[in-house]
């Protein structure tokens, strides 16, 4: 009973791993995706629970909210972001290279830029940190949020370094999308990933918009 | 194979017969039986008393009987499990000299796990129960309840309202019903309800009165009433409970329950003895915002502030007139409000 | 760089080595590089936050100011990472590349350097928590010595809290990781048959974050400490001298690395299982594992977010926890223990798994309801993210929901007693072997019992309102977290150590050490429940002259059992390194796969072939047993290596019969050594 054949053969074994690793890609997205929403949701929490408790009459700002034109800007970008890397990801489906690295590196630039914002908008607050709940909730929010959009614009710069590379590495005519090569599928299992990761982020900053800018 | 089957699966055990569980159950029943029996006892009539905080008021009381249902809640499972581990090392054994063999394979029984998950879930549900009636039943059983308590004792109108203001590292008690003077001592009349309205002027502090069963922490900005209706009179302990920096060890005096005549004319003494002081000490307030800037480094009353967590909790007429039965309108208070209170024995 | 499968990171092969060539030890990273890397780092931020905030001198003249303590620690903290190799990785993936899957380094000098071999980080792990626990026990002996006395001090107030604070903060940060760290680690991949966690990268990082962070609490005492507890209640933590910074960065890092490790841990459970490795067959501490790894990564980031706030309140001063400024101090409490209460169970969960691990070997049985073990062990995780205001029961909010925590607090005892239920149905008609892991289990059984009992105390509202802050609720943690987890731990420390080292730890030192722990700790603990029961309020440094001899009582005990752990040491040093003794293999005639291989010399891929499993690890007691696994060609270790180690498990009863030893295991051969 135990001679090897009833052992995996070496294909079969590689096929087991490389599997493993797309499982654990698609895994670990989802994961990260949710140990970001709970950070998130602390953030929140701090939002509705200074609101709701209010405890000196200083949660309000009145009306006084970061530069609205900034903080949409942010919201669209990453918005535009994560519609331009749905795209892009359809594209490398097709087998068309250049339009999913274009669609790729213009995601990365959509994540840097709305870090930039975010940044921007943090030295023209028209408040100092302190002076309401409100405010200090936003001073919380936005570094973390810097952090979120810059970290999807690394992820998806780093796909788009590696499918560049991927060329040198595998072959200049290797359909990206279609490959069965061990390199592309594990490409197409973090651009998955990616992809997820980027439509949470136009969940969060569609929230925090909305409860910074709308909500009065 | 799959992995845990119904036992009738693994027909497992070839040595022993199945018969010869019930000796095991029996033997372990009847010891069971037998400390349950001793125990119980024990606990109801020797223990009770002693178990603390005694009875000086009637959440001090709630909380000892509470803690003496726990108890005798428990000890039949504390035996159960005990006796059960002792007796299976005691005969389960790999016994020396024996040729060493594994057990039966024993994956499971479905009765056995339905009636543990029954019996734990009755247990539980069971405290739960009695824990959340004798917390109704006792006012909220001398826990903080925030500024809008929604356990208060039946009748308030003769009750006895206490400030306890806790302050890096001193205990100070306000008597409103007294004009408000501000004093280190805590003395209460027996036999009356008392509202504790405990806050803080820097940290979190907690304002533990240990015999009275009294547990609220002071917050700043926070006005956190708890109950109790006083019962022996005697010396009582206050501690602080939550850490609140360096002196936080040192944080503690005593107070005294007396008889109301007493407490009446120690107040209304005292009263008369500190009102220049009084006069210059913030106005009387359900919170105090501290500030550097008061008067001699004091505090002065949160008055803004503390509208706006009226307005927030009571609706928008903002005036003390409307403060709910709880916050009793700072008016005199006299000793023939006392002494109908007894606090029922159990 | 040339195009190989193995740099492609994929493919059976692309996990075993091919030909390696390895820098010059002396000039890659390691953690001396990565020390000076911490130094440059911490140079630099506290040079940046003086040329933001000079003017915010905490005190006068010092040039000390919460900004440039925050970014020195936390440009340290980044500095290490870099300095051991750990942005190696993501700087390389900016340009595309994967780096290589390449031999690490195989001379001792892999135990102080970035190890991709989760073996190697388990022992890493392993060392880091026994050291951070002795740095935390010795805490304990100063809280214990100034206890001495109700009056006279032998520290001075503050400094006693300081203790007080270092010794609560290193704790838990320590039980965090206890098992999941070194046992997790080490032993998950080859419980379920993989050649390696699935972010082995992560896996390092999250190591020497972890140690990052205990280094940063400790940078807490020279500047100047803080005095608030592990807890860090609000008002107090945003007054704090700038020690506080180093908590909450510590806490901050450390949750870090306890994200990191969870995450892996999650990943590697659900997608790197061998072949034949179904959720059915899942050894139960793999289970636990899992369910503290999902605790680990959902709670650990609103402590993150929590102490984000708390350092923004003392450097940005914005007002999360500031009353008169729209903030509240209750929302760090709920912030906190939010967090802080599944941590308790992420302490706790990992002795369960431990234990449920241990027994079957032990009495020779199968693991009884394995099933409701598991689900225990989920409920328990589950629940505890609903429970977190029983920690509020007297600070005055939300008295109408008093009830409902009291509800689910009170609930989590009936998936808790499920590892009653289990250990007792495995103990029934067992064939109980009185070693020193299954002395352990049993201890760690009794403990629990107490500590869980007490619980019940706690979590009821009228009893709670007496004891709630005292040295009650101390000791009950306590009687859990140490009684039940440390316990678990040292049994398993004794337990896998033949595993781990090849080394036998010494008998009768370790019996010397399990009664002498076990007798200490029950006389340091059980008196401490009377004392906060009559009135003791934690984190004091004078208390009621009655109280006395009951305090000295404990503090003798705990001297005792603080010396009990240098048994342990001397045991420890003397067997591992001093006199070694080869430990059979298999010393304990286990059925689990990972006993089934000489993992301690193992290469760092673990299988030339992955293994194939064909069963549960618990068919103690059966004859027709399947072996575990089929192993054979899978550990193709140099020449007669291979199986050579093992000896047939069924040598020793008529147990699982013959076959369930490795195939090709020749038991002779160098099983002769010895």
């Amino acid at each position: 009973m135990s001679d090897v054949s009833q052992l995996l053969d070496p294909a079969a074994e590689e096929e087991y791993e490389i599997e493993s690793t797309e499982g654990g890609l698609w895994t670990g997205s989802r994961l990260f995706v949710g140990l970001f929403t709970m950070a998130w949701s602390g953030v929140a929490f701090a939002y509705f629970y200074l609101r709701a408790i209010d405890r000196s009459g200083q949660w309000d700002p009145h009306h006084l909210t970061p530069p609205p034109v900034i903080g949409t800007l942010i919201a669209l970008c990453v918005l535009l972001g994560a519609f331009m890397l749905e795209y892009g990801r359809h594209q490398l489906r097709r087998g068309l290279r250049f339009e999913w690295l274009t669609a790729a590196w213009l995601t990365a630039l959509f994540g840097a830029i709305a870090g930039g914002f975010q940044i921007w908008q943090l030295t023209r607050l028209p408040f100092y940190p302190g002076e309401y709940g409100y405010t200090s909730v936003f001073i919380g929010f936005a570094p973390l949020n810097v952090a979120m959009v810059l970290g999807g614009a690394y992820w998806v710069e780093t796909i788009a370094a590696r499918s560049i590379r991927l060329r040198v590495e595998v072959g200049p005519d290797v359909h990206l999308g279609e490959s069965e090569h061990a390199a592309a599928r594990h490409l197409r299992a973090s651009l998955a990933g990616c992809n997820f990761y980027w439509w949470f982020m136009v969940l969060v900053s569609l929230l925090f918009w909305i409860l910074f800018y709308v909500v009065d | 194979m799959s992995h845990v089957e119904p036992p009738s699966e693994h027909p497992g055990d070839g040595r022993v017969a199945r018969g010869a569980n019930m000796p095991h159950f029996a033997r372990l029943f009847a010891i069971w039986l037998l400390g349950t029996a001793i125990v119980e006892p024990v606990l109801y009539f020797l223990v009770w008393p002693h178990i603390p905080p005694g009875t000086m008021t009637d959440a001090a009381r709630g909380a000892q009987f509470d803690a003496l249902v726990l108890t005798m809640m428990a000890s039949p499972v504390v035996i159960a499990v005990l006796e059960y581990f002792v007796y299976a090392m005691v005969v389960w054994h790999q016994k020396k000299g024996e040729p060493p063999e594994d057990g039966p394979p024993i994956w499971g029984h479905v009765g056995i796990q339905a009636g543990w998950i029954g019996i734990t879930s009755a247990i539980v549900m069971g405290a739960f129960v009695f824990g959340t009636y004798e917390l109704i039943n006792t006012a909220g059983s001398g826990g903080g309840e925030g500024p809008s308590p929604i356990w208060t004792p039946a009748e308030t109108n003769d009750m006895l309202t206490v400030q306890v203001i806790g302050q890096q590292w001193l205990w100070t008690y306000r008597y409103p019903q007294f004009g408000g003077f501000e004093t280190p001592e805590l003395i209460l009349p027996n036999h009356t309800k008392i509202a504790f309205h405990v806050t803080s002027l820097d940290v979190i502090h907690d304002f533990w009165a240990y015999q009275l069963g009294v547990k609220a922490d002071a917050n700043p900005n926070v006005d956190n009433v708890a109950f109790a209706t006083t019962n022996e009179t005697g010396r009582f302990t206050v501690r602080c409970d939550e850490l609140c920096g360096i002196w936080h060890g040192a944080m503690y005096n005593y107070g005294y329950i007396v008889s109301p005549t007493t407490f009446y004319k120690w107040a209304t003494s005292t009263e008369k003895k500190l009102s220049p002081l009084t006069k210059i000490l913030p106005k009387f307030a359900w919170t105090y915002n501290p500030s550097a800037n008061g008067a001699g480094g004091g505090y002065y009353p949160a008055s803004d502030a503390f509208y706006q967590v009226y307005k927030y909790e009571y609706g928008t007429s903002g005036k003390e007139g409307n403060l709910p039965a709880v916050h009793v309108k700072p008016s005199g208070w006299k000793p023939s409000q006392a002494g109908s209170h007894h606090v029922r024995e159990r | 760089m040339a195009a190989t499968t193995m740099e492609l990171g994929a493919g059976a092969t692309g996990y075993r080595p091919t030909a390696t060539r390895l820098a010059h030890p002396w000039l890659s990273l390691n953690v001396i590089t990565a020390f000076l890397g911490a130094a440059a780092g911490y140079g630099i931020g506290h040079w940046i936050g003086n040329y933001i905030a000079s003017n915010y001198a905490v005190v006068q003249n010092t040039g000390q100011n919460n900004v440039a303590v925050v970014l020195a620690l936390f440009f340290g903290v980044l500095g290490f990472v870099a300095g051991i190799g750990g942005l190696n990785y993501p700087i390389l993936k900016i340009f595309g590349r994967q780096p290589e899957e390449r031999a690490p380094v195989q001379d001792w000098t892999k135990y102080f350097r970035f190890s991709t071999d989760h073996k190697v980080v388990g022992k890493q792990y392993l060392v880091g928590v026994i050291g951070m626990f002795f740095i935390g026990g010795l805490f304990a002996m100063a809280i214990r010595t100034e206890l001495t006395n109700p009056n006279t001090h032998f520290f001075a107030p503050d400094i006693y809290l300081q203790i007080v604070s270092e010794h609560g903060t290193i704790m838990m940060m320590m039980a965090t990781s206890l098992v999941v760290g070194p046992l997790g680690n080490f032993l998950v991949p080859l419980m379920i048959g993989s050649r390696r966690m699935a972010f082995p990268r992560l896996e390092a990082i999250s190591f020497w974050i972890f140690l990052c962070g205990l280094m940063v609490i400790l940078t807490a005492l020279p500047l100047g400490g803080f005095d608030t507890g592990w807890t860090g209640y609000a008002p107090l933590q945003t007054e704090a001298a700038p020690g506080m910074d180093a908590y909450l960065v510590g806490f901050g890092t450390i949750g870090t690395g306890m994200i990191l490790n969870g995450f892996n841990q999650i990943v590697t459970i659900v997608n790197y299982r061998a072949p034949g490795m179904r959720w059915s067959r899942l050894p139960i501490f793999v289970w636990s594992m899992l369910a503290t790894s999902f605790l680990l990564t959902l709670a650990t980031p609103v402590l993150f977010v929590a102490g984000w706030f708390g350092v923004l309140d003392r450097t940005a001063q914005t007002a999360f926890y500031v009353n008169t400024h729209g903030g509240s101090s209750y929302l760090w409490e709920n912030l906190f223990w939010f967090f802080g209460h599944p941590e308790v169970y992420i302490m706790a969960i990992p002795g369960f798994g431990l234990v449920g691990e241990m027994l079957p070997v032990f009495t020779r049985k199968p693991l009884f309801a394995y099933r409701v073990g598991a689900a225990g062990m989920f409920g328990v995780a589950l629940l505890s993210f609903f429970v977190w205001q029983h920690h509020l029961f007297v600070s005055g909010i939300n008295p109408d929901m008093r009830p409902v925590f009291m509800l689910t607090t009170e609930l989590i005892s009936i998936p808790t007693g499920f590892i009653y239920l289990i250990g007792m149905g495995t103990l029934w008609r067992a064939r109980i072997r009185f070693t020193v892991p299954m002395m352990f289990c049993l201890a760690m059984y009794f403990n629990f019992l107490i500590g869980g009992i007490t619980g019940v105390y706690n979590s009821d509202v009228p009893v709670d309102v007496t004891i709630h802050g005292s040295f009650f609720v101390m000791a009950h943690f306590h009687y859990t977290i140490m009684g039940g987890l440390l316990f678990a731990f040292f049994g398993a420390v004794y337990y896998y150590t033949p595993l781990f080292t090849g080394k036998m730890l010494n008998n009768t030192l370790a019996k010397i050490h399990f009664w002498w722990m076990f007798i200490a700790f029950n006389f340091t603990f059980f008196p401490l429940f009377i004392v906060g029961f009559l009135g003791m309020p934690r984190r004091v440094f004078e208390y009621a002259p009655r109280l006395q001899v009951l305090n000295d009582w404990a503090s003798a005990s705990a001297y005792l059992l603080g010396m009990s752990f240098l048994v342990f040491a001397v045991n420890f040093v003397w067997s591992v390194w001093v006199d070694p003794r080869p430990a059979p293999a298999n010393p304990w005639q286990s059925l689990g796969l990972e006993w089934q291989l000489p993992a301690y010399k193992m290469p760092w891929y673990n299988f030339e072939r992955l293994p194939i499993i064909l069963s549960d690890p618990y068919h103690y007691g059966e004859r027709e047993a399947l072996p575990v696994a089929h192993l054979q060609g899978v550990l193709a270790l140099a020449g007669a290596g291979a199986g050579g180690g093992l000896a047939p498990v069924g040598a020793v009863g008529p147990g699982p019969g013959p076959e369930t030893a490795p195939p090709g295991g020749q038991a002779d051969g160098e099983d002769q050594r010895r």
